[in-house]
């Protein structure tokens, strides 16, 4: 059977969701929306990217960051979310990991929200619709650093 | 209604749609409706209070509604399922958000709800006093009509703040 392996690689690229060590990132995506956690989830692990948790809100996020930790990377977190708001999750996880980085998600018109996200301690943000390469990048730097 | 209400949807759903199906939509002929009318099927809804009041509902039948959200997921959904739900909800949320950043823009302030869903088969929909106008949007899927009906708010459209 021909696999992938049978071709040549033209492209000798590392995948964006390993580490310089080759092991995967581990990623927590925090989104109400099941379309949402779905597409970034299928974005991250198409490059290699471990998503080693989905949370539906805000509180749900905190908790699963707690219980992931030390064993988590990144989190991507929505703003708009029941029970608790992404903005306030930030802040819960930023109290908790001072070094946590965390990508807000937003919807298109939210820019005081995501103002205060970054200087409560988000290390970049991502706005809807996605498109694919630019979560990539935005992800890779904020993991460079 | 105002003229300025409208566009910020149109010019909105077409960039939106435009992007996340990966293909062409085309604009249909506007047109107003005062009495109730029926709803193809799906249909998500949001609505708008403070400055501008109102609703904005975006309809369509049901193969529309899964092929689209087959488009939007990269694989074939055939029923109404969560997910299909959940895709036509972040679908009317991103065109919603876009219109309503540029209404800010302009001046008018008001907050949303976040989009509700309906399914189901002869429902239809009536506003007492708001007439609605209709932008039919034909993409490769089938059509999606932005149902609009807002009027300025009981404190006037523009505040100052």
């Amino acid at each position: 059977m021909k696999t992938k392996e049978d071709f040549p690689s033209i492209n000798e690229r590392k995948p964006d969701g390993l580490s310089p060590e080759g092991t995967p990132y581990r990623i927590l995506v925090v989104d109400d929306s099941m379309f949402v956690a779905k597409q970034i989830t299928q974005i991250l692990t198409s490059e290699g990217y471990d998503v080693v948790g989905q949370a539906a809100d805000g509180l749900l996020g905190l908790e699963r960051y707690k219980e992931l930790y030390p064993n988590v990377d990144l989190v991507t977190m929505d703003i708009t979310m029941p029970n608790m708001d992404g903005l306030t999750a930030l802040q819960k996880i930023i109290d908790f990991d001072k070094n946590a980085k965390v990508i807000m998600i937003s919807a298109l018109g939210k820019q005081d929200l995501v103002k205060q996200a970054l200087l409560a301690g988000a290390k970049n943000y991502i706005v809807k619709p996605l498109d694919r390469k630019k979560v990539l990048e935005r992800i890779a730097h904020v993991l460079s650093k | 209604m105002r003229v300025e209400y409208i566009n910020p949807f149109v010019e909105s759903a077409f960039n939106v749609m435009k992007e996340v199906l990966q293909s062409e939509v085309k604009r249909g002929e506007l047109y107003l409706k005062s009495t109730s009318m029926p709803v193809m099927g799906v249909a998500a809804i949001v609505g708008l209070a403070g400055g501008v009041e109102g609703r904005v509902l975006f309809d369509m039948d049901r193969p529309t509604a899964l092929k689209i959200a087959s488009a939007m997921n990269g694989e074939e959904l055939t029923t109404m399922d969560d997910l299909v739900k959940a895709t036509i909800t972040e679908l009317a949320n991103m065109i919603t958000a876009q219109a309503v950043t540029k209404l800010h823009e302009l001046g008018f302030r008001f907050d949303l709800t976040p989009p509700a869903i309906f399914t189901g088969d002869n429902m239809e929909v009536s506003n007492q006093d708001v007439e609605a106008l209709i932008v039919p949007m034909d993409t490769v899927h089938g059509k999606v009509e932005i149902n609009v009906a807002i009027r300025e708010g009981r404190n006037g459209g523009l505040h100052e703040d």
